[in-house]
Formats: C-alpha cells, structure tokens, sequence
C-alpha cells in the first residue's frame, strides 16, 4: 500500500519537481559550503603548518651551524620574545630530558612517533588544543615544535557549525520551496482537472479560471478556453442542426409517407395514382436536396476543400455569378448591377467562392420585391481584405434575427411560404470561414446588405 | 445503344436496366467487379456504367484503369454515392467521361448516357451546326434561323451550341450546368429555366415553330420534331 501511494507520490509532475528543485538546491549549497570551508577552516591549519614548518627549520639551521647549544639558545630566544605566546617549543636528550622550550614534560600524547600531531597539551596553564610537529634529530635528541590552536580551533568549530547549519537550512528551504511549487502547479493543473472533468460529463459552459498574469498557465488556460468556445460553438451547432435537420426531413418524409400510404387505402384510379406517385418523388427529391446541402456544408468544414486552394480573381468569378444570375432578375424586374473594379486576387477554391456568391445573390433576388435593386459589388477594406457584398432593397432581416439566419436551418420570418431549406446563409458563412474570412450582415437601409470580407491575396 | 451496367445494389440494377431496355437499349449487368471487368473486355459496347464500390476486389476504377490501357476509349459513366469534389475528380482523372451521384433520376442518367454516346460518335470537328431551319457557323461565331440574323451573348451561344450538338437528346438542367457554366453546384433557384426562356424568346418566339422543348421534371430538348 505504502509502495504504491509512493510511487503514485512520484508519478507527480509537481512531486518529482519538488526533489529535484530540492536536490539541485542543496547540492548547490554543498558545494558552496565545500568552497568555504576549504577557503578559511582549511586555511588556517595551512597557516599554522607553515609557521611551524618555519620555526622548525630556521631551528635545525642554528643546529647544524652552531650546535646543540646553538639550538638552545635559539629556542630560548623564541621562548623569552614571546611575541607569540601560542608557539610551544621543547627540547630533549634521548632520554627526553627537557633541554629548553617551553613545555614542562614530554607530552605523553605524542611517544615515539616523529610527524604531525595533533593533541590536547596544558599551555598557558588550560588544557588546549595543539598542533606540534615531532622532529628527530641527530644523536638522539628530540625537537618539538607548536602552536596552541586553540582559538583557531573555536573558530574552526563556529564555521563548521554555521556551515553545518546552513545546510539544514538549505535543505528545509529546499523542500519547502519544492512543497510550494509543488502546491503553486498543482492547484493551477487541479483547476483545469476539475474543469475538464467538468466539461467531460457535459458542462460544457465552464471555463478555466485565469488570472491577469498571463504566464504560461493563463496562456495554457487562455488557450483551452478558446478551443472549449470553439468546441461549444460546434457542439450548439451540431445540436441545433440536429433538430433543424430532424425537422426539415421530417416535414417531407411525412407528406411522403402519408401521400403512399393514402394510395394504398385509397387505390385510386391509375391517372390519379400516377399523378400522387410523381408527387411523392418530388418529396424524395426535397430530402435528397437537403442530405446533398448538408454534406456539402460537412465537407466544407472538414477542410478538405483547403487542397484545391489557389489563387483567383474575385472579379473575375464575380462577372460569372451575375451573369448567371442576371436573368432572374431581370425575369422577376428587379435592377441588378455588378459593381466591380480589378485586382481582387484572393487564395481560394474557385467553385465555392461562386457558390457563396451565387446563394447571396439568390436570396436577395429572392426576397427583393420587383421594382427593387441588387447589388453585387467587390471592394477592398484595407490592404490585407477584400469585401464582396450584395445589398438589397427587400425587407431585410430584423437585428434579433441576423446572428440566427446564418445558422443551419434556421429560417427567418420572411422566408416563410419561399423555397428552399435554409442552408443558403450557412453554406456562404462555411465558405467564408473556410477562406479564413467572415460573413457580416447589416442594414442597406432599406434592404440587406451582406459582406463576405476575405484575406486578400499578397 | 449496346450498355454495360456493372452494378452490386441489386434494386439500383433493376431499376437502371428496366429503365433502358424500356428506352430500347440492349443492357448486359454484371454484378461484381470481376464480371463486369470479364464482360467489358470481351464485348464492346456504346457506352458503360460502372459503379464506383464494387465487390470482389476490383472495384470501378479499377476496371476504368484497365480497359483505358488497353487502349479502349468507351465512353464511362461512373455510378457513386461519394459526392465530394474530390471523389469527382478522382473519378474523371482515372478516365471515367462522366460521374453521376447516387440517388439519382432516371431521366438525369438516361441524357447523360445519350450525350457520351453521342460524344463518342461525334464529329467534334464540325464548323457548323443546324437543327431544322436554325443555323450555327461555329468559326464565326454567327446564328441564323430561315435566314435571319439572331444576335447572342456569350454565354446564350454557349448555351445554344450544346443544345445543338445534342439535338434530339435530352438535356438536364444539370447538364447544362456543368458544361455551358462549368459549375457543379446546386443554384438554388432555377437559373437555368430563366436562361432557356431568353433563349427561346431569341430563337422560338419570332418563328413560328418552336424548336427547344420543355420536357416537364426532367430537361430540355431541342429538336425539329415535337
């Protein structure tokens, strides 16, 4: 059990962040406690090495120049100075009879054993620490030569303990600060847990909380926000679709099915039947437009028409749209005008960008009364767009209902009694947005005035 | 016309094959793409329809591949219930002439099995066409009807060199669509019905005897007979 819960601990992000800003940071101080250490503690036995080392020699110098009493008087010398009162110096015969210095005995301590030692001797009257090197000289006598280290010693002992200290501080800082990030990076990943979660079992209103910050976590959390919008937007729209779609079809498929199955009850005579059948395919006819309306709008969103992408010219395609389109209105007596200058290069499919323009121009001629106007016009709103509109002089569409007529399906009030099966707007809203553009509709006071603004081609 | 359906629905096949053998056609149906690839090599025929998804591993373009390197060029209407542009252009770039997507009217597949047919027979290379009294002189771009000069646009003389060239047959108003406008969409409002009534207010109205036919829910045809 335990096992598990620690190593469920260490699959943590945050967890294993936290040791490892923990490790790095008292490594760190390690080593800056080492490099200390070795700069002062370490440094002041060198020193008094040194110093020893020194009085040694200039000791076996006066040995070997003036003799054993040459040796004497210059430990005496030393001794009698005193301007160090820490040096500690004794000589003896091979029986180790002190000869000079200043050290009543030989220090049981040190033996037989010549070098380096380091032990406690009564200096000064206290019992301090010492450093004395041991040196064996010729014919048998013995030379040794110290400081009292004692204060050294303190001092030593106070970095030790402070940089003894510093460490464990290091280390509770380091695990506490690794606690904090792990709690910080937790509570921000727990947020966005419990709000996909949230969204997962189909709430999918809520958002991540962000703060003014805009560190990664805002960006991260700025970001999903977006794509959740996005995703609630498809979803409302696949929702809405839904039940236009299952009205729409329903509506047909009914008048279908009541129109057989009249014919079945009924038998009547051949003429009549054949009259009846030739209606019913007429409804099959107004399913199967309505299925092919929605694939397109399907393949349009899937992106896939992004491959056959090139550049056109909107004017270009523009002139086709009317003049396909001009008749009808002429037919119904409605004024129709392209209104289009050159150079409105766009990156786009050729075939929708006509569809686009060709289901507005429709739905204006649609709902233009005779003696109105229509016009389809091309502009640039600045250097990086191209706006194509189409303005009317029909009813126009309410405020309240424009947002809604680009919807799926969705029919406004005017269109009430006219054909088709509200797909028009949809599809140039796809196509729009497919182009990386926009469909915009607004008041041409009187009338509608629709705008597919699209990027501009470089 | 000699047909060859390589169809696996088998309503869809009943349907298309009553259909043209009641039109007087000689239709021969195979329903997997093995049979259908068998019976495509061995006999020769005016025109073919292949459905797209076959059973038996060798599916409609398959069988479109392999009678295109053989060198034979019969004309090819592809069925298929894949509508996206791209299924349509794969299926015309691995040679089929035509594509028709399912569910479908009879009438739309019968005019587009008479316009490949007669494709096929056809002289492309004519410099004028004539359906009665009406006249077209394709290099100078001219129309005349008993004699008298008739002013076109464009686009009305595009419109009108199809007709002709298919004269007799029937003609849908998708047809018209794809190959007068070149647009593979669905206008909506019936467009067409308003470009042909100019037409004929240019071509019919001031001679007497109308020449271009309505042939109700299904298209137009123009023809010297009614």
């Amino acid at each position: 059990m335990t096992r598990g819960i620690g190593l469920r601990l260490f699959r943590s992000t945050a967890v294993r962040l936290a040791i490892g800003y923990a490790t790095v940071f008292v490594l760190s101080s390690l080593l800056l406690v080492g490099f200390l250490w070795w700069r002062t503690a370490a440094y002041l036995d060198r020193e008094v090495n040194a110093v020893i080392l020194a009085d040694t020699r200039a000791i076996g110098d006066r040995l070997r120049d003036f003799g054993l009493l040459g040796a004497i008087e210059a430990i005496n010398e030393r001794v009698g100075r005193a301007e160090d009162a820490r040096a500690i110096y004794l000589l003896t015969d091979p029986a180790l009879t002190p000869l000079a210095g200043n050290l009543g005995a030989w220090p049981l301590d040190i033996g037989g054993e010549t070098g380096w030692h380091q032990t406690r001797l009564t200096t000064r009257n206290q019992l301090h620490a010492t450093r004395i090197l041991y040196v064996a000289l010729p014919s048998g006598f013995n030379l040794l030569v110290g400081r009292d280290v004692e204060d050294r010693e303190a001092i030593r002992q106070a970095i030790v303990d402070a940089l003894g200290w510093a460490a464990a501080v290091a280390a509770v800082l380091a695990i506490g600060g690794g606690l904090l990030v792990r709690r910080a990076v937790l509570g921000r990943v727990d947020a966005i847990h419990l709000t996909t979660e949230a969204i997962i079992h189909g709430d999918l209103s809520k958002r991540l909380p962000t703060r003014d910050s805009s560190d990664e976590f805002d960006r991260l959390a700025q970001t999903i926000n977006r794509m959740l919008q996005q995703i609630e937007i498809l979803v409302e729209g696949v929702r809405s679709s839904s039940n236009a779609v299952a009205h729409d079809l329903r509506t047909p498929l009914a008048e279908l099915r009541g129109r057989l199955e009249s014919l079945l009850r009924a038998r009547p005579a051949p003429e009549a039947t054949f009259g009846e059948i030739g209606e019913a395919v007429a409804d099959l006819d107004r399913v199967i437009g309505v299925f092919n309306a929605l694939l397109r709008l399907a393949e349009i969103d899937s992106g896939s028409r992004l491959s056959g992408f090139r550049e056109v010219r909107l004017e270009e395609i523009a002139a086709e749209v009317a003049e396909l389109y001009a008749p009808l209105a002429e037919d119904k007596g409605v004024a129709f005008r392209l209104d289009a200058g050159t150079g409105f290069a766009v990156e786009g499919d050729p075939f929708l960008l006509a569809q686009a323009l060709g289901n507005l121009v429709d739905n204006a001629v649609k709902y233009c009364p005779a003696g109105g106007r229509v016009i389809l016009g091309l502009a640039r709103a600045d250097d990086r767009r191209v706006v194509a509109s189409v303005a009317d002089t029909g009813p126009g569409i309410p405020d309240a209902e424009k947002t809604r007529v680009v919807e799926r399906f969705y029919r406004g009030k005017a269109s009430q009694g006219l054909p088709g099966v509200g797909l028009g707007l949809s599809l140039v809203a796809a196509v729009a947005h497919l182009h990386g553009g926009m469909l915009t509709l607004a008041d041409a006071d009187p009338g509608l005035l629709a705008q597919m603004t699209l990027p501009a081609r470089p | 016309m000699k047909i060859l359906l390589v169809e696996d629905t088998e309503r869809v096949a009943t349907f298309v094959c009553n259909g043209l053998r009641e039109g007087g056609h000689a239709v021969d149906h195979a329903d997997n793409g093995r049979d259908g690839l068998f019976l495509a090599t061995t006999q020769t025929y005016d025109v073919m329809i292949l459905d797209r998804m076959l059973p038996g591993g060798i599916d409609g373009l398959a069988i479109i591949a392999a009678l295109r390197k053989t060198g034979n060029t019969t004309p090819i209407l592809i069925l298929s219930a894949l509508a996206e542009v791209d299924d349509r252009i794969n299926g015309l770039r691995a040679g089929g002439d035509d594509y028709l997507v399912k569910p479908f009217a009879f009438g739309e597949l019968s005019a587009r099995l008479e316009a490949l047919a007669r494709r096929a027979r056809g002289n492309e290379a004519e410099t004028t066409l004539a359906v009665a009294d009406l006249r077209m002189d394709l290099l100078s771009r001219k129309v005349n009807r008993d004699g008298q000069p008739i002013s076109l646009q464009p686009r009305e003389f595009a419109l009108l060199e199809y007709l002709m060239r298919h004269a007799g047959q029937v003609v849908t108003r998708t047809m018209l669509l794809e190959n007068v406008w070149e647009y593979h969409f669905d206008p909506q409002t019936n467009v067409i019905d308003v470009h042909i009534s100019k037409l004929r207010q240019k071509i019919d109205a001031p001679f007497g005897k109308p020449l271009l036919h309505t042939l109700r829910g299904v298209g137009y045809r123009l023809d010297a007979n009614d």
